[in-house]
């Protein structure tokens, strides 16, 4: 329909546009995935897409810059990721909408579809996860959706490609739909005065009526933009007499004639869905009583913990069991009872994979014969060939040397430890199961005036905190947001920090006691803080509610790619500052003003928390990283320069204290900077001070003597 | 909410009845009421009956008796057939109209008496048995004493069920299908409403430990209970 001439190679935004729109969970971003050829974080959890991705893709010889948009349940926008939604619909000018649509979840596909026939975009409809569909025996009457919209409608797999040169094909067929809702006669007669005031030339008038009548306030400025303001006042006159006219909301009553309407068109089309969800395929160890299955999951894990006794590589087999695990008993996720005997199992199959696998087999591999054997001592030859000067190969080789420091400890600790983390919690959330997990955490959660939501943020923060708080933002208030970024902040440790304090305290010769000891203080603290920022943070506690996708098994090409384009993305964050962190160390023991700043801060480091002088290096260098940070106590620890004591006194305050510098940066950027400095402000003296009282409190007791 | 206080009681037309004297009919009803009550505690002596009134009990119990609807001798009262039907209806509408304010209303317990009071008197027959059936014919008042049965309640006996509970009083793995909602906010209404989750829709509830997990249509939604409770549905 609407063609336009290419551009050439004109700038993207000369491009004729394709946009995806659909709900959360659809599939739009393995569509824009398949017709692009780019990757987004596609994961089965709702509203994982917060920014919005764009991407070339050459149709039907025609170049077109494709829009992945956040999921939305309705045009109008009721959430942040809505509104981008519908900001990007409002300025489509000529350009052409794919929606995207759960096939076996037609009736909130159509809620969208009737919006985009209101809004006059022309647009064809893609029915994605058919095979979902098909094995819960919901058959869809394809020809009769067509009919009942007037558009083209296209069944797709896109995680498999299935249907998507269908719908390649069909985009030249986009055509805006005549199908139009009837609403009750003072909402048609108000939409009536409405389309009149906003005048002829406004496309999508219908639409935008509809919109003004649900209280959209977003849509203001575009009003005062569009329209004299005596218009917008007569609109505005318009919305409040017909909302006197009913006792709920307007956007409530129009929501539920929409609904209403699309109840009973689907009885017309849908007659063919007969059969139950229920009869949806039944796993082979769901089948069996829960007790058999426990026992072979017990066995399951005896045989691995046999097996990597033999040979610490059999870790490795963690991670297709968690896959089996994830798959099979998923849905047990959230079960009352039997919810905590999978979480625990998936618990740990995750420690041994990233645990044992990457923080212990593949980290010894890494440092000891590829940086201890190859790269160390061939760089150390290369340097002494080519810089004749010490001083410039000290800063490479030294003690605190760029390839002997920073690069070691980047690629041969942190990676391994965050690429094996990445991965287990890749396949977590492609599985379904972490919104289980929400539904199991939310009691927790909302002691601390949160709910199951912010399970994935603080999961995903034992990743790596600064992605974690960006990923704040599927969150519901702006208060909740603020809780979970200080949480993370404070106690949440990272998985390159995580790694190594797990290896300190999985040390020969330290005792279970001060891993327990450790743990408890930082759950205690995290839960402690979280409850007093309820407490004192203003606001109303939100309703928990979640949608809960079905248990899928986890894609592995999208596992891999998923992986990789976080450890780029953690690579190019991370590396610059363990190299400028290095450097910090560097100049600063050449001028000796290590030593400086050691005395000043001996009376509260030395005295106050009873550690050794060169712990103050730990700290100074934990501001850039926090795994940093940890890597000091690591060689004090190896170097028997620590006690038990001292050990975990470092540790505990060393995991609350500051964040990393990015991680620092990022709350800038989503929380602003007062936010930030309160934060720090808190984090720094709070830290010390619980490491001082641990430190009192042990020596008091003379546990460790 | 308004809507049915508006549409179940406020609407009724039976105030403009003129079978009795408003005034003289209300008296009337009291003093069958308490009657109808103290029976229910095994008490009728008529000297309890004017202690529990207040003092213009010598006129209405004359009225009453003048309407062949109460009896005394021996210091003893006695409700007469006519009498007994009467306040029947009366506490029905009162514990009825308890119940609607009381759990689907949420209203305060003082408010709910004062207006239970003014509402027994105006109820029309038709009202009550709608009230009675949106309710699911409960069987006591929120105090928990019995709720008299109507005609509506006889209909509906093998069906011991409710018609209209919350969607948490169902069993896990039962379906209804959703009535009203009575959200605290309407960002909550919205939130619902987006998920698919409104008046009409049939709601399958999976779970309710640790929390509340339904199913509309092919979606999974993890809910709140305390959410789940503002959501009335009747049994499919």
């Amino acid at each position: 329909m609407h063609h336009r001439c290419a551009t050439g190679t004109g700038s993207k935004q000369d491009l004729p546009r394709l946009i995806l729109v659909g709900n959360p969970n659809v599939g739009k971003s393995a569509t824009f995935g398949a017709l692009t050829g780019k990757y987004v974080t596609v994961s089965n959890y709702p509203g994982t897409t917060v920014e919005v991705a764009e991407g070339t893709a050459l149709i039907n010889r025609q170049k077109r810059l494709v829009v992945d948009t956040p999921g939305a349940n309705s045009l109008v926008p009721m959430s942040e990721d809505e509104q981008v939604t519908r900001d990007i619909l409002l300025e489509a000018d000529s350009d052409i909408v794919i929606q995207v649509g759960d096939a076996k979840n037609i009736r909130r596909a159509l809620v969208i579809s009737t919006q985009l026939a209101e809004m006059e975009l022309p647009f064809v409809l893609a029915l994605n996860m058919a095979d979902e569909a098909r094995s819960r025996g919901i058959k869809i009457d394809l020809e009769a959706i067509r009919k009942a919209l007037g558009v083209t409608v296209i069944s797709t797999v896109a995680s498999q490609r299935k249907g998507i040169d269908r719908l390649i094909a069909s985009i030249a067929t986009a055509k805006t739909s005549p199908h139009r809702i009837r609403f009750s006669r003072p909402i048609e007669k108000a939409i009536k005065e409405i389309t009149e005031l906003l005048g002829d030339n406004v496309r999508g008038s219908r639409g935008l009526a509809l919109s003004i009548l649900s209280g959209d306030e977003s849509l203001i400025p575009w009003l005062y933009r569009n329209l004299s303001e005596d218009k917008v006042r007569q609109i505005e006159a318009v919305r409040e007499n017909t909302q006197a006219r009913y006792p709920q909301p307007l956007g409530y009553v129009i929501n539920l004639q929409r609904l209403q309407a699309l109840d009973r068109l689907l009885h017309t089309i849908q007659a063919t869905e007969d059969v139950k969800a229920d009869r949806a395929v039944q796993h082979p160890l769901k089948s069996l009583h829960p007790l058999v299955t426990l026992s072979v999951l017990g066995g399951m894990i005896f045989g691995l913990h046999m097996l990597t006794a033999i040979n610490p590589v059999f870790a490795l087999l963690a991670l297709p069991l968690l896959i089996l695990t994830l798959y099979m008993l998923g849905d047990w996720g959230m079960h009352p009872v039997l919810g905590i005997p999978v979480l625990l199992v998936v618990l740990y199959f995750t420690w041994v994979f990233v645990g044992s696998f990457g923080a212990g087999t593949a980290v010894d591999f890494l440092q000891d014969t590829v940086f201890g054997r190859l790269v160390n001592p061939a760089s150390s030859w290369i340097l002494k060939h080519v810089l004749p000067w010490e001083l410039a190969r000290e800063l490479f080789i030294g003690d605190y040397g760029i390839v002997t420091m920073a690069l070691t400890y980047a690629f041969a600790i942190v990676l391994p430890i965050v690429g094996t983390f990445f991965i287990a919690f890749g396949i977590l959330e492609d599985s379904g199961y972490l919104p289980r997990l929400a539904v199991m955490v939310d009691r927790i959660f909302k002691r601390m005036g949160l709910n199951g939501k912010a399970v994935l943020p603080m999961i995903l923060g034992l990743g790596c905190d600064t992605m974690a708080t960006l990923t704040t933002r599927i969150l519901d208030t702006k208060r909740e947001r603020i809780i979970v970024t200080l949480l993370l902040a404070l106690g949440v440790p990272c998985s390159a920090q995580l790694g190594v304090i797990l290896g300190m305290l999985g040390a020969p010769g330290v005792p279970v006691s001060v891993a327990i000891i450790w743990a408890g203080v930082v759950l205690l603290i995290l839960f402690k803080v979280g409850y007093l920022a309820g407490k004192l943070m203003p606001g109303e506690k939100t309703d928990f509610i979640l949608e809960v996708p079905p248990i899928r098994m986890p894609q592995l090409e999208n596992i891999v790619v998923k992986t990789l384009a976080r450890i780029e993305w953690y690579v190019k964050e991370a590396v610059p500052l363990f190299v400028a962190g290095t450097l910090v160390l560097f100049i600063s023991d050449k001028l000796h003003l290590l030593q400086a700043v050691q005395n000043l801060a001996a009376p509260l480091v030395q005295g106050f928390l009873g550690l050794p002088a060169k712990a103050t290096e730990a700290f100074i260098v934990g501001f850039l990283r926090r795994d940093y940070g940890v890597a000091g106590f690591y060689q004090m620890s190896q170097a028997g320069e620590l006690d038990l004591v001292q050990m975990l006194v470092g540790l505990v305050t060393v995991t609350l204290f500051i964040p990393c510098l990015a991680n620092f940066l990022v709350i800038i950027k989503e929380r602003g900077l007062k936010t930030a400095v309160y934060m720090s402000l808190f984090i720094i003296p709070y830290a010390f001070l619980i490491g001082g009282i641990l430190n009192w409190v042990l020596r008091i007791t003379g546990a460790y003597k | 909410m308004r809507r049915w206080r508006k549409g179940f009681l406020g609407g009724s037309k039976e105030h403009q009845d003129t079978r009795f004297e408003p005034r003289f009919d209300c008296q009337v009803d009291e003093v069958l009421e308490l009657a109808w009550m103290l029976e229910e505690e095994g008490e009728n002596s008529l000297e309890e009956l004017r202690a529990r009134s207040d003092d213009s009990f010598d006129t209405q119990f004359a009225n009453a008796r003048a309407a062949k609807q109460i009896e005394a001798s021996d210091g003893r009262f006695m409700l007469l057939p006519e009498g007994r039907e009467r306040a029947r209806e009366v506490i029905r509408r009162h514990r009825l109209t308890e119940v609607l304010l009381t759990q689907v209303l949420e209203m305060e317990e003082n408010q709910v008496e004062s207006d239970a009071c003014r509402f027994e008197h105006i109820l029309s027959p038709e009202a009550t048995e709608s009230v009675c059936t949106l309710l699911g014919h409960p069987p006591t008042c929120p105090h928990g004493k019995p709720i008299p049965r109507g005609a509506c309640c006889e209909k509906f006996r093998k069906d011991v069920t409710p018609l209209v509970t919350q969607l948490v009083e169902l069993r896990p793995g039962e379906e209804a299908r959703i009535v009203f909602m009575t959200p605290k906010s309407h960002a909550l209404l919205d939130r619902l409403t987006s998920l698919g989750i409104v008046p009409g829709s049939e709601i399958r509830l999976h779970q309710k430990q640790p929390t509340c997990v339904v199913k509309v249509g092919e979606t999974d939604i993890a809910i709140d209970c305390n959410v789940a409770k503002e959501i009335f549905v009747k049994r499919v």
